[in-house]
C-alpha cells in the first residue's frame, strides 16, 4: 500500500510540474491558488488539528508574511523568493511573541487571543502607513511571474505536507496528539506540553508567512482588508475539517475538493454560494466530524501515513 | 445503512448535483455571435451594494447599445462573475474570463483595490480595461498601457471650495482630514490648488480614523479664524465635525466636507445645521450631461426600487467609453481600441471623458453642491450649476 501511494504521489507531482507547459493562464492561476489553500489548510492543521488548540486568527500570519515580503520587495528591492522566506520568518517571530504567553491559556482563550491578534495586526498595518501604505495599500512593481510563483507555491504546499507527514509519524507528533486528547494526562506522562505546543505553533506559522509573501508578489498589490480578513481563516479551517483534521492528506483533500467546487458551482450561483458553503459546514460537522479521511480511516483502518 | 456508509452516498449526491449544475452552465448560447464583455464585480462581500449598482449600470448600457443595433453590427453581451469583494478572486476571474471563456473585451471591477490587482492580468493579455470605479492616482501612474480612468481622482475633491473661495475674495484656508490615504490625498491636492489660486493655508491637521471628539482641533481652528474650512472626511466624522462646529461656534464663511455630505442621511441627522454646508460628489442625477436624464429614467424603469448612485452612472459611462472605442477602432484588437480610447473626447452620462497618455482622467469634473432648504443644489462648476451658492455662511445663531 505504501508503495502504491508513493508511486501515485510521484506521478501526480510530475504531472503538476509539467502542467504550466500546457495550461492556460487561468489554469496556472487556478492551481496556484489551490496550492495556496492546501498550504494554508495544512499549516492550520499542524497546530489545531494535532494539538486541538483552535487558532481563529491564522490569517494573521498570512497577512504578516504578505506585508513583510511586500515591504522587502517594494522598498528594499529583494527578490521575491527571498522576500517570501523573510515573510515566513516574520510570521514565526510573531508566532513566538503571541504563542509564548497564549499557548498556556486553556479552553477558548487561545482561540480568542488569535482572533484578537489578527485585528491588532490589521490595525497596526493601517496605522504605520509610512511603511505599509496604510489604507491605500502597498503596490509592488509589476511583474508577470505566474508560472514561477506557481512552482514556488506548489513547493510550499508540498513542503508543509511533507512536514505534516514527518510530524504525524514521529514521536513529536504522537505527543502533540496526546495533548489534544488529554492535556493533563500528557503532562502527567512527563511531556513538556508548553514547549511542544510552542514548537508546533512556530512550525505552523512559518508556511502561511511564506504563502502570504508569494501571494503579495503574485497579486502585485495588498491592502489590510485583503490580507487580514477573517474569511481566510474560516476557509482554511473548513478545508481542514472537511478533509479530516489531524491527518496528513485530509487538509490537501479538503482544500482541493472545496476549491474546485467553489470554482465550478459557486461562481455560477452568485447569491447561493455562501449558503452552500454554510450547508457544507453543517453537513460535515453533522455526518463526518472527522472529515472525509477520518471516516475512511474509521472504515478501512488506513495506516497513519495517510 | 450505518452512519459511515451514508457518507459516500452524500458525496456522490453532492458531486452529481455539481455535475448537473455545471452541465447546465456550459450549454452554449445560440445567439448570433455577440461580442462578449467580461467583468467580475463585487456582488457579495464588503462592497456588494456598490458593486451591484455598478452592475446595473453595465446591464443598462448593454440593453441600450443593443437597442440601437449593437456595435460593429453585433450585439453585446456581458459575462459576469462575483469576486466576493476580494482582489485574489478578481484576479483569478479575469484570468478566467480572458484565457478560458475567451471574452472579446473586459470592463473594470469595483474598487481601487481590486482594480489595482486585476490590472496586471489585463496588461499581460493586452486587453484594454476601462475601470470606472477606481480613483486612486497611483494605479494609473505605474506605466500601464491598457487601463483607463473614468472618475476624478482624490486630489480634486476640494477644488470647488478653493475655486469659489478665491473668486469671492477669501484669503485664508484651514484644512483637516482623516488620517488615511484617500482623505490625505484630497488635502494634498487642496494645498496645491490653494497655492495656485493665491490662497493662504493657515492650518492643516489630521485626526485618526474613528475619531469622535473634534473639540481640540476645532478650538485651534477657531483661534486661527480662517475664511474657509475644508474637511476631507467620511460620513461619521463629517456629521460629528459639523455638529461640534456649532457647539463651539466655529464660523468660517465657507465649509465643505468631501465624502459623506452627499448622503441624504447627512441632512436627516443634522437638520437645519446642515444648511449652507458644501459637499463634493462625482455625479448627481440632476446634472445636465447628455443622456443623463434618459439614463436616470430608464434606470428607474428597468430596476424599480433599486438603489441609484454614481456607481451606476459610472458603470454605464465606462461601458459607453469602451463601446465607443470599439466603434472607432472598427475592430476588437486591444492595441487599436487602446489607441482610440486615448484619443476620445466623449460626453457620457457621467460627464466628460478624456484621458492623458497614462489613461489618467483629465476631463471629468467633480461637482460641489450646497445644502439649501434641505436639498442638494449644485453650485460649482459654473457651467453645471443649478443654483447660486448662498454666500457667505451666516453665523450659527442666525441660521
Amino acid at each position: 500500500m505504501k508503495w502504491v501511494i508513493l508511486g501515485a504521489l510521484v506521478l501526480g507531482l510530475g504531472l503538476l510540474g509539467l502542467y504550466p507547459l500546457v495550461a492556460t493562464g487561468y489554469g496556472v492561476r487556478f492551481m496556484l491558488q489551490l496550492f495556496m489553500w492546501v498550504a494554508l489548510a495544512q499549516s492550520w492543521n499542524l497546530i489545531s488539528g494535532l494539538t486541538g488548540y483552535v487558532s481563529f486568527g491564522h490569517v494573521a500570519f498570512f497577512g504578516t508574511g504578505a506585508y513583510a515580503a511586500g515591504i522587502l520587495i517594494a522598498v528594499h528591492g529583494w527578490h521575491w523568493a527571498w522576500a517570501s522566506l523573510g515573510g515566513g520568518a516574520a510570521s514565526a517571530v510573531l508566532a513566538f511573541l503571541i504563542g509564548y504567553p497564549c499557548l498556556r491559556l486553556k479552553g477558548p482563550y487561545f482561540a480568542i487571543a488569535m482572533l484578537g491578534l489578527n485585528e491588532v495586526m490589521r490595525v497596526l498595518v493601517s496605522y504605520f502607513e509610512g511603511l505599509t501604505g496604510g489604507g491605500l495599500g502597498l503596490s509592488l512593481p509589476t511583474l508577470y511571474a505566474s508560472v514561477e510563483i506557481y512552482y514556488a507555491m506548489g513547493l510550499t504546499a508540498l513542503a508543509v505536507t511533507a512536514l505534516a507527514h514527518l510530524i504525524i509519524t514521529s514521536r513529536f507528533g504522537l505527543r502533540l496528539m496526546t495533548i489534544r486528547e488529554d492535556e493533563v494526562a500528557a503532562e502527567a506522562m512527563g511531556i513538556n506540553t508548553a514547549r511542544h505546543k510552542l514548537y508546533a505553533f512556530l512550525i505552523s506559522a512559518f508556511a502561511p508567512g511564506v504563502v502570504g509573501g508569494l501571494f503579495a508578489r503574485d497579486q502585485g498589490y495588498i491592502e489590510p482588508i485583503a490580507v487580514f480578513p477573517l474569511a481566510i481563516t474560516i476557509t482554511m479551517i473548513v478545508m481542514a475539517l472537511f478533509g479530516g483534521k489531524g491527518t496528513i492528506w485530509g487538509p490537501v483533500l479538503g482544500a482541493a475538493v472545496l476549491f474546485v467546487l467553489q470554482e465550478l458551482v459557486w461562481a455560477r450561483f452568485l447569491y447561493l454560494h455562501q449558503a452552500l458553503f454554510g450547508a457544507i459546514i453543517i453537513l460535515v460537522v453533522l455526518f463526518m466530524p472527522r472529515g472525509i479521511l477520518g471516516v475512511l480511516q474509521q472504515r478501512y483502518r488506513l495506516p497513519r501515513y495517510v | 445503512m450505518t452512519r459511515a456508509a451514508r457518507v459516500p452516498f452524500l458525496l456522490a449526491a453532492l458531486l452529481t448535483l455539481a455535475g448537473v449544475i455545471l452541465g447546465v452552465g456550459l450549454v452554449p448560447s445560440v445567439a448570433q455571435d455577440p461580442i462578449r464583455i467580461g467583468a467580475s464585480l463585487s456582488l457579495t462581500g464588503t462592497y456588494a451594494a456598490l458593486g451591484q449598482n455598478q452592475q446595473r449600470g453595465y446591464q443598462l448600457c448593454a440593453k441600450h447599445v443593443n437597442d440601437k443595433g449593437g456595435v460593429l453590427g453585433r450585439r453585446i453581451e456581458f459575462v459576469f462573475y462575483d469576486d466576493q469583494s476580494q482582489p485574489a478572486t478578481g484576479v483569478r476571474l479575469y484570468e478566467r474570463l480572458i484565457t478560458q471563456d475567451g471574452v472579446d473585451l473586459v470592463l473594470g471591477p469595483y474598487s481601487s483595490a481590486i482594480t489595482e490587482a486585476v490590472a496586471n492580468v489585463n496588461e499581460k493579455y493586452k486587453k484594454p480595461m476601462v475601470a470606472p470605479m477606481a480613483s486612486t492616482t497611483s494605479i494609473f501612474k505605474k506605466g500601464r498601457k491598457f487601463i483607463f480612468m473614468v472618475q476624478s481622482p482624490a486630489e480634486v475633491y476640494l477644488e470647488g471650495l478653493i475655486d469659489l473661495a478665491a473668486r469671492n475674495g477669501l484669503r485664508t484656508v484651514a484644512l483637516i482630514n482623516e488620517d488615511t490615504l484617500f482623505p490625505k490625498a484630497s488635502i494634498q491636492g487642496a494645498i496645491e490648488l490653494a497655492k495656485k489660486k493665491g490662497l493662504q493655508v493657515v492650518f492643516v491637521e489630521a485626526y485618526p480614523k474613528g475619531h469622535t471628539d473634534f473639540s481640540a482641533i476645532l478650538t485651534k481652528i477657531r483661534a486661527a479664524n480662517p475664511d474657509v474650512l475644508g474637511a476631507a472626511t467620511y460620513f461619521d466624522d463629517a456629521v460629528a465635525i459639523t455638529r461640534q462646529m456649532k457647539e463651539l461656534n466655529v464660523n468660517p464663511k465657507m465649509y465643505e466636507v468631501t465624502v459623506g455630505g452627499d448622503l441624504p442621511k447627512f441632512y436627516e441627522l443634522l437638520g437645519k445645521n446642515a444648511e449652507y454646508v458644501y459637499g463634493a460628489t462625482q455625479w448627481e442625477p440632476e446634472l445636465p450631461y447628455p443622456g443623463t436624464k434618459d439614463f436616470v429614467e430608464a434606470y428607474r424603469k428597468e430596476f424599480p426600487g433599486a438603489d441609484l448612485s454614481y456607481h451606476s452612472a459610472g458603470g454605464y459611462a465606462g461601458c459607453q467609453v469602451l463601446v465607443e472605442g470599439v466603434r472607432r477602432a472598427r475592430s476588437l484588437d486591444g492595441e487599436k481600441i487602446r489607441g482610440e480610447i486615448l484619443k476620445l473626447n466623449l460626453n457620457t452620462v457621467y460627464g466628460a471623458f478624456r484621458v492623458d497618455d497614462d489613461g489618467f482622467q483629465v476631463a471629468h469634473k467633480m461637482v460641489m453642491f450646497q445644502w439649501q432648504d434641505g436639498k442638494k443644489v449644485i453650485v460649482w462648476p459654473e457651467d453645471l450649476a443649478a443654483g447660486k451658492a448662498r454666500f457667505p455662511t451666516p453665523a450659527w445663531n442666525q441660521r
